[in-house]
């Protein structure tokens, strides 16, 4: 029997949910500044790549200390790139050490709260996800804020095992405490997206326009009608047509636009269909985060290579044989160890194709990577235990010239997450004093 | 919390208090009258977005295919209010998805006839012709009557755009387009209730409610013609609608809501998505998956659509196959691939969803079966009987990936399970997988598994025991009602599109009696729900809401 609450009142509770929004420590999330003075002509971009199931952990951390360091063997493939990576750790993500073993660090992964235990009424992260911070100081600089990917669809259902919605372990980006922000994962899509984006057609400014105008009147009607707890989904569709709005007239030929796209997109490029091979779909994901970021389309992105207890078959690696999950539940075992780490260096193979992308696109005498903050990390350590102790994470690039790469840190045991993630807002422009428990920026990584 | 020093209380004991505390709760809830859920503002889920589309348009093309899929809530289902969020791409992919479906509209001759009742001519300028087709196309599109002004605004849309460029085409086409981007399209609204009192939904709203629950799309004209006529709730009438709902016509669309239903329950829409096979499981080919992914849902759809028992689930001589899955049964007859009925022998070892492929192969590894995922399937999805999560940062379960054989695994289970700590959980979970061993991965049936005979004894949670899937199915028909209750309860979680509360239960509790006294034939559950307090009446909003409602309307420019 599924146990509940009494659910009375629902409406009490969303209240109380939108009631979170006006406290002081969400207020102390809120950027500081705009931008930070910086002498470097460049957009500043930010992505976070999410890897579920953890690593294997004997095989993660390198060797040696400060800028002299070895790279360990899940992370050999970054060799060419040891000068542009920053490795943290024992690094902690306290929020998310309740609840169950994948949900709450997949949803708490960016926003380092504790999420609600919920099948869906009062579904709540309990805070804003740092890339959405990121997003929200420069919101009206490209024509998306934010772009969102992942590889799987939503997985489907409840979980009523944990008392958990699969929703939770589907998301990582939240942009409000109720609202995590849908992904695309379709690559030919996102590709037409940034095309349109990037080479707008001059004649249906005039109809978008009406058709816009009528759109919101409309849900301004709708507005007056309804309850007040209603009100703010009408607000959430209200919101989503204004930025519509704002980015058709910011790219609009016709009225001469606001933002112009720093590279071109050959329409040759684009991905014929959504692969059904992993690595295919992996690969054309990572190359769309590249276009946006080469275009300036976008200059925050977050990517899920694979939802929370991901099942992915990885059998297509050499000497591999079953899911992604199933692995991670290695029982010490060294046949089971091998597979686990193998799929672990697979990812780090493909942030290291994303980086090579980035630093292939020169940017005057700096490359966009040169330019860009690429996270790479899992929310949990190691997959046999669930532990968001010492997480595996990766940084790179120099933020133009904000960070000081090349360097392996180690921290004092259980230093917050939260502290790499104002040193990286810090790094980007949009500084906080803090950000969900942090204590303050990490040492040793700011110039 | 128990003190320190104390014992924490077994889990039978544990679990007895809270079905006390839960029927007592229940019961005190049942006695305070009714308490129906609030007006419903939510938003069209994707599929019923696609559905609302096509039959809005009269057009074949999946209009909603670029949308963001939906997540979970509730009971378990995409179209729950609560997980049904707006992000801020919604606004550009319904805007693109608009302009394809028009397009694709306006290519199809047929489909025109449907929407497009008027054109310019001689007598007839430009403007009335727009008129006439807003006058039909609103109604249909906002499920609902339509005031003066609200033609009167789409027709000023129609005049603007007519200026911009005088083309009748142009015009109504960018003004039908605005209606499918409209939220008065895109959410179901009903009209909230200030009373504190719960209030009937009206009509209007039931047709919606009606044809969003059993065919997952907006309510068709004699639906909207019986609500304009205000007899919808009328009792003969809407009996009779129901029946005319769920009749031959109807098909295709009662036949999606078995999909989506189905799909979500049993969890076999992950088949060729989470789950896929392993490349060592052979056989597997698209026609096979298309054969184990249609079985249940047509099986389904047969026991909603001629008033079947429900008890037919767990055990059946019928069932329905491709040639692709007859030939993965051994089913002898001819067969194509689309999906027939088929009866079946004590030889074909099948009958009910148990034994259907697609629910034997998501209940599995990708390479191997596990007791334990389908012991946990049956807890869940069959008796609505969850096991608690594990205990945090423990492994959930020390069991092998590598290739061991049945019995081997088996011991190891039992070893696995002498831990009291897991035995708690495990006890209840194991053995009632172990009836399913004589499948496969993906479901073919085996007396032996690695070299040895295939030992599919196992219990019950109540002790219960039985040896192989034929007397687990009698095992559980045992606990019919266990298994009818959480039917019932997924079905009107689907039903109402939101989780369940205590109030909910006491139209699940008198559902499930009226089932029992009927042989538990399927249209007792649907119109059971239908009838149901949940389902035809709507909450009234608490007065100080309702005050802060005002307040915010006072100074709404603030939002303009």
């Amino acid at each position: 029997m599924t146990r509940r609450s009494i659910a009375l009142s629902r409406r009490t509770f969303l209240k109380g949910a939108g009631a979170a929004l006006a406290l002081p420590w969400l207020e102390a999330m809120l950027p500081q500044r705009l931008a930070a003075a910086s002498t470097n002509p460049h957009p500043i971009r930010l992505a976070a790549l999410f890897m579920p199931n953890g690593v294997r952990e004997d095989q993660w951390t390198p060797t040696g200390q400060g800028s002299k360091f070895a790279l360990s063997p899940i992370l050999k493939p970054l060799e060419a790139f040891k000068n542009d990576i920053l490795v943290p750790t024992n690094l902690w993500n306290q929020g998310s050490d309740y609840g169950d073993g994948h949900y709450v660090k997949t949803s708490g992964f960016l926003t380092c709260t504790t999420i609600n235990k919920s099948l869906g009424y009062d579904l709540n992260s309990n805070g804003i996800s740092m890339d959405q911070i990121a997003a929200r100081s420069i919101a009206q600089k490209t024509p998306l804020p934010s772009l969102e990917l992942a590889i799987d669809p939503v997985t489907i259902g409840v979980d009523t095992n944990v008392g958990y919605t699969r929703v939770y372990g589907s998301h990582i980006a939240w942009n409000k405490p109720t609202r995590p922000l849908a992904r695309e994962i379709n690559p030919r899509l996102v590709f037409e997206r940034l095309f349109r984006i990037n080479n707008p057609s001059s004649t249906n400014t005039i109809s978008d326009s009406l058709l816009l105008d009528r759109v919101l009147a409309d849900a301004k009607q709708l507005r007056r009608r309804v309850g007040a707890s209603d009100k703010a989904r009408i607000d959430d569709y209200l919101e989503s047509v204004r930025a519509l709005e704002r980015r058709i007239e910011q790219t609009s030929q016709s009225w001469g636009p606001s933002w112009s796209p720093r590279g071109e997109i050959s329409p040759e490029s684009k991905p014929e269909r959504r692969p059904d091979e992993h690595p295919e779909r992996v690969r054309l994901m990572l190359d769309m985060i590249a276009l946006a970021f080469q275009t300036d389309s976008t200059r925050v992105c977050t990517f899920m290579f694979g939802n929370a207890v991901s099942n992915t078959n990885f059998s297509f690696l050499e000497g591999v044989k079953g899911g992604h999950h199933s692995l991670s539940h290695h029982e010490r075992k060294e046949e089971n160890l091998t597979q686990y780490q193998r799929i672990g260096q697979w990812h780090i193979e493909q942030y290291s194709y994303l980086l090579n992308k980035l630093k292939n696109f020169k940017e005057g005498e700096s490359t966009v990577l040169d330019n860009s903050m690429i996270l790479f990390g899992s929310g949990l350590r190691d997959g046999n235990k669930h532990s968001p102790h010492n997480l595996p994470l990766v940084l790179a690039g120099r933020a133009g010239g904000r960070i000081n790469t090349g360097q392996h840190l180690v921290y004092d045991k259980d230093t917050p997450l939260s502290n790499l993630y104002c040193s990286i807002l810090d790094a980007f422009g949009a500084s906080v004093e803090r950000f969900a428990d942090s204590t303050g920026k990490l040492k040793g990584i700011l110039s | 919390m128990p003190p320190e020093e104390a014992d924490i209380p077994a889990l039978d004991e544990r679990s007895n208090f809270l079905n006390w505390v839960e029927s007592s709760l229940q019961k005190a809830a049942c006695q305070s009258g009714p308490h129906p859920g609030p007006a419903v503002l939510r938003r069209l889920n994707r599929a019923e977005y696609s559905a609302s589309v096509r039959d809005l348009l009269d057009i074949h093309f999946d209009a909603g295919e670029a949308l963001p899929a939906d997540g979970s809530g509730g009971e378990g289902f995409d179209n729950a209010t609560e997980t049904l969020f707006i992000s801020p791409i919604h606004a550009e992919k319904y805007m693109d998805a608009a302009r394809v479906a028009i397009e694709y509209a306006f290519a199809d001759t047929r489909s025109l006839r449907r929407f497009l009742v008027a054109e310019p001519d001689e007598k007839t300028p430009p403007e009335v012709a727009a008129r006439r087709v807003i006058e039909a196309f609103l109604p249909r599109a906002f499920r609902r009557s339509i005031r003066e002004s609200e033609i009167l605004e789409y027709l000023a849309l129609f005049h603007a755009a007519y200026e911009a460029d005088p083309s009748f085409t142009v015009a109504i086409r960018l003004t039908l387009q605005t209606v499918l981007v409209s939220p008065k399209f895109l959410f179901i609204a009903e009209e909230p209730n200030f009373d504190v009192k719960p209030h009937k939904v009206t009509d209007h709203e039931l047709a919606s409610r009606l044809s969003y629950f059993l065919w997952g799309s907006l309510p068709d004209d004699a639906l909207l013609e019986a609500a304009n006529e205000g007899n919808l709730s009328d009792p003969t009438i809407l009996q009779e609608q129901f029946k005319r709902m769920l009749g031959k016509q109807n098909s295709r669309k009662v036949r999606d809501f078995s999909q989506n239903f189905v799909e979500q329950w049993l969890g076999t829409r992950a088949l060729g998505r989470e789950f896929k096979p392993d490349k060592s499981i052979r056989g597997y080919d698209s026609e096979l998956e298309g054969g184990m992914k249609y079985e249940p849902v047509f099986f389904f759809n047969e026991i909603l659509t001629k008033n079947g028992s429900l008890l037919d689930l767990i055990k059946a001589d019928y069932t329905y196959a491709n040639r692709r899955l007859a030939r993965h049964y051994r089913i002898k007859g001819e067969f194509r691939e689309q999906p027939k009925r088929v009866e079946l022998t004590d030889e074909n070892r099948r009958g009910g969803l148990l034994s259907m492929a697609a629910v034997l192969a998501v209940s599995s590894y990708p390479h191997r079966t596990s007791p334990v995922l389908r012991g946990k399937w049956i807890l869940e999805t069959i008796l609505g009987d969850p096991p608690p999560p594990p205990p945090p940062n423990v492994p959930e379960l020390q069991e092998s990936e590598s290739g061991v054989s049945s019995e081997s695994l088996r011991e190891r289970l039992e070893l696995h399970r002498q831990d009291t700590a897991c035995a708690q959980c495990h006890d209840r979970i194991d053995p009632l997988g172990f009836g399913l061993e004589n499948y496969g991965v993906l479901g073919r049936w085996r007396d032996k598994y690695e070299g040895h005979p295939v030992d599919a004894r196992g219990a019950l949670p109540d002790g219960t025991t039985f040896s192989g899937p034929a007397e687990l199915k009698l095992a559980l028909l045992g606990r019919k009602d266990q298994f009818v209750r959480h039917l019932t309860k997924k079905m009107l979680g689907y039903a109402l599109g939101r989780g369940l509360t205590y109030y909910d239960y006491c139209a699940v509790n008198s559902i499930v009696d009226k089932l029992r006294a009927n042989d538990y034939r399927s249209h007792n559950l649907l119109f059971g729900i239908i009838q149901s307090v949940p389902f035809r009446f709507k909450a009234g909003i608490a007065p100080d809401e309702a005050e802060h409602a005002t307040t915010l309307n006072q100074d709404e420019s603030i939002h303009d």
